[in-house]
């Protein structure tokens, strides 16, 4: 497999389009012509050289083959592997904004936070953030009535607000908390919540979410007790403000205790 | 400006594609002229396009853009060295509509919907939009005043209402849409037929609309009333829409035009009780348009894919949120008018939505004389204008209708007509549906056609008729009409091999109609009551002044005969 390494050496303060950092655009190009693709930094354009260090195998090969390996405080680096459809892609430190979005494929690791809106709209592929991860993640953006339509996305920490809104497909989980109204407007997607959720599932209409403890909006119906698993949970039908026909589940036990 | 040898189309003054040069001096069409020469040998070449019923303009265009920030994020292009940003694709800004008509080879697009009191922001908007000429049609179907000088019968004081408000409005000529639905939307419901009497004002639709025609006709304005039925989307409406006509087959025109123009047929030509036995009435509406000789229609073909859909028909955008779980927007424009805004999106497997797009090519095909029926999206509501290339290719090609409609539900083969039409349209029957007809209608003389005199709008295209079958390369029609070789608005090269390289401004029509003194000053006292006591704003604040109209082309009209229109 072939890897690039791409570093970098200092923070800066304004933000970097890094659309181009992905395994799609990256394979074809030796490590030459990588360093002159072009990015944007503010209102400046530059050479992606101009800003990282980059190393690494120089012989093209195809996406599935490469990995792309980013490092340093990218918490103001944006984009990153947007709309990659296959190949890995490691962020060793926290990403910016937008990581993943539109994602189609390949695998996303992220070893720090991630900033909002990761995994916007993606439909396909996995991503991993072994921290937090910020608001909107899985999300629409501003307007759109689909968020994430498939693949899946694990967040290690805590999840912002907002998680998984207009969520269309695929799978979200969180293994500690969400913010305020994860899932909310959902059209049948899954989301699983380790720790707790603020008010999930607000005007869901399909789909299912899961929690280890929640506030429950009062649009929603309680059925039952139902077994999963080796864990008992409190079933809720909702958001009967849609008419919904969401499940929630909120966990209420461990068998055999 | 000499454009050499292409092969001209020019229906209005008999012209069916011969080779010939057209001469440009001073911004308009001559018999010889000097200076640049563009050579067009074996090219299409026609006049600039004319959209008779767009939504370009106005407080309603904003609200979508603001309902929609992930239509934005569609058909970006950035800056160029003649050219400010475009976004957008169904509600694109300004700039981009007039860059975008452009590229289509149109140089004339007319709003279709402006209530008086937002009239002003309709002007800022249009001022914004370059290189196209442009107008605004102002609204009169729901109007207080209206409505009761109708029920006092009093048609001097209409005439001098509806000049008013086209002078307040620089409006050129008079809307009506759902007659009377806008203002019993205020009580939360609508008329549903021509017959049901208007909440409050004890008048009907039926009289609304009739008399709006006669003042129309008594006032000679160039364009006839340009009407929006009243059960408009609604199936089983075309018993409406024929009723509607028949109500005004005996009204006399003033000019060498029809009486009233019918928009968007399309969404008033459907069939069915319901929404599940809904079936094309298209031939019954063509028919219609076949044996008599006063309406003419635009067509409000739909566009699958995203569209935005924004009318004063407020009760209508009611229901389309509730079907569609959408966004929606509804807006009380006081005495004047209501109005909504829902996003839609039309898609192909939808039986309803497969049976629309059949029933505006039905119209089109089925309509014996192309000089009745323009052609138009009504943008945004059937989708974006952008699609014209499109409905071209679809109206001169029997294949590619076949193979559209293998990708539909199903129902488009037993619910229209479209399978068995076998007409395919010529390049003079879509010159004359996109030009010629739309300039005749609207009453632009030197519009839609090349005769000398005429504005010096033309379009050249990278289509050779003499080499092509469009019923067999309708993908080299699409492409060829999509981006205009060249497109030349008075006399200025504003596209050339597709892109735009240079963007002046346009100007824009308004009518002036005179009346008698003494009705206005009649008029204007019980307006001026009116103002003090229903409306939110004063009279003095409501003038469209004429800073808000830098580039203006004032059309007389009124009482006394005028120069007939050919």
């Amino acid at each position: 497999m072939r890897t690039i390494t791409i570093k970098l050496p200092q923070y800066h303060g304004v933000p970097v389009e890094a659309e181009r950092i992905s395994p799609d655009v990256l394979a074809g190009l030796s490590i030459r012509e990588i360093s002159e693709i072009e990015v944007w930094q503010g209102n400046r354009r530059l050479r992606l050289s101009d800003i990282f260090l980059i190393s690494g195998d120089t012989d093209p090969d195809k996406p599935e083959n490469t990995r792309v390996v980013v490092e340093g405080d990218l918490s103001k680096v944006k984009r990153l592997g947007e709309g990659m459809s296959a190949g890995v892609m490691e962020i060793i430190g926290d990403a910016g904004m937008h990581a993943g979005n539109s994602m189609r494929g390949g695998v996303l690791r992220i070893k720090g936070d991630a900033g909002d809106w990761l995994g916007r709209e993606m439909r396909g592929g996995r991503i991993e953030v072994d921290g937090n991860a910020g608001n909107y993640a899985g999300a629409g953006y501003r307007g759109e009535r689909c968020g994430m339509r498939g693949g899946e996305i694990i967040i290690k920490g805590n999840a912002g607000a907002f998680l998984g809104e207009h969520l269309c497909g695929g799978t979200i989980e969180v293994m500690g908390d969400a913010g305020d109204f994860p899932g909310c407007a959902n059209q049948g997607g899954i989301i699983r919540i380790h720790g707790h959720a603020n008010l999930p599932g607000a005007e869901m209409v399909k789909g299912s979410i899961t929690a280890g403890s929640a506030r429950v909006l009062p649009s929603f119906a309680y059925e039952d007790i139902v077994e999963l698993g080796d864990m008992t949970y409190k079933k809720y039908v909702g958001d009967l403000v849609e008419n919904g026909k969401g499940e929630l589940y909120i966990a209420s036990g461990q068998i055999g205790k | 400006m000499i454009i050499k040898g292409g092969i001209v189309y020019d229906p209005a003054n008999g012209i069916f594609g011969e080779e010939m040069d057209i001469c440009i001096e001073n911004g308009r069409i001559a018999e010889d002229a000097g200076g640049e020469v563009i050579d067009a040998r074996g090219l299409l070449v026609m006049p600039g396009g004319v959209d008779a019923h767009s939504h370009i303009a106005g407080p309603k265009l904003n609200t979508g853009r603001i309902m929609r920030p992930d239509d934005s994020r569609m058909g970006t292009e950035p800056r160029t060295r003649v050219c400010r940003p475009s976004t957008g694709y169904t509600v694109p800004n300004c700039y981009a509509i007039g860059y975008r008509y452009a590229r289509l080879g149109y140089t004339t697009a007319f709003e279709a919907a402006t209530p008086i009191i937002e009239a002003r922001h309709t002007h800022e908007e249009l001022e914004e939009i370059p290189i196209v000429d442009k107008g605004a049609l102002t609204l009169f179907g729901s109007n207080w005043t209206v409505m009761e000088c109708v029920r006092e019968n009093d048609m001097d004081m209409l005439a001098a209402y509806v000049a008013w408000g086209l002078r307040a409005a620089r409006g050129y000529g008079v809307k009506i849409v759902n007659p009377g639905g806008g203002e019993a939307w205020g009580f939360g419901s609508n008329v549903k037929s021509v017959h049901d009497p208007v909440p409050h004002f004890d008048v009907t639709p039926a009289q609304i609309i009739r008399a709006l025609a006669e003042v129309n006709e008594r006032l000679r304005l160039p364009h006839s009333i340009h009407l929006h039925f009243n059960n408009l989307g609604r199936p089983g409406n075309y018993t409406t829409a024929i009723e509607t006509l028949e109500l005004l087959k005996d009204i006399k025109p003033s000019r060498m035009r029809q009486v009233v123009h019918v928009a968007h047929m399309q969404f008033s030509a459907y069939g069915g009780t319901g929404w599940k036995d809904f079936e094309s009435k298209a031939s019954a509406i063509a028919e219609y348009f076949n044996q008599t000789n006063h309406a003419t229609m635009d067509l409000g073909q739909i566009i699958f894919g995203p569209a935005t859909t924004m009318t004063a028909d407020a009760p209508l955008e009611y229901a389309n949120a509730r079907i569609g779980h959408q966004k929606w927007s509804n807006h009380d424009i006081e005495l004047e008018e209501s109005s909504g805004v829902v996003p839609w999106v039309y898609t192909r497997k939808m039986p309803v939505n497969a049976v629309q797009w059949a029933i505006g090519l039905e119209l089109a095909l089925l309509t014996k004389d192309p000089w009745k029926v323009v052609m138009t999206t009504d943008h945004p509501n059937g989708g974006p204008f952008v699609n014209y290339p499109e409905i071209i290719s679809l109206l001169m090609s029997r294949e590619k209708r076949e193979e559209e409609m293998k990708t539909l539900h199903e129902v488009v083969r037993s619910r229209s007509t479209l399978p068995s039409i076998e007409r395919e349209m010529d390049w003079s029957e879509i010159v004359i549906m996109t030009r010629a007809a739309p300039a005749r209608i609207l009453g632009l003389e030197d519009k839609g056609h090349l005769g000398i005199g005429a504005d010096g709008d033309v379009s050249i295209y990278n289509i050779r008729p003499d080499e092509i079958d469009p019923s067999k390369d309708h993908a080299v029609v699409k492409a060829g009409m999509s981006r205009a070789k060249y497109t030349i608005k008075g006399g200025a090269v504003v596209v050339r091999d597709g892109e735009i390289v240079a963007a002046p401004q346009g100007r824009t029509y308004w009518v002036d109609a005179a009346v008698p003194e003494s009705d206005m000053d009649r008029m204007l006292s019980s307006l001026k009551e009116k103002f003090e006591r229903y409306y939110s704003i004063r009279m003095s604040n409501y003038m469209v002044q004429d800073a808000y109209v830098p580039n203006p082309v004032v059309v007389n009209a009124g009482m006394q005969p005028l120069k007939e229109v050919i």
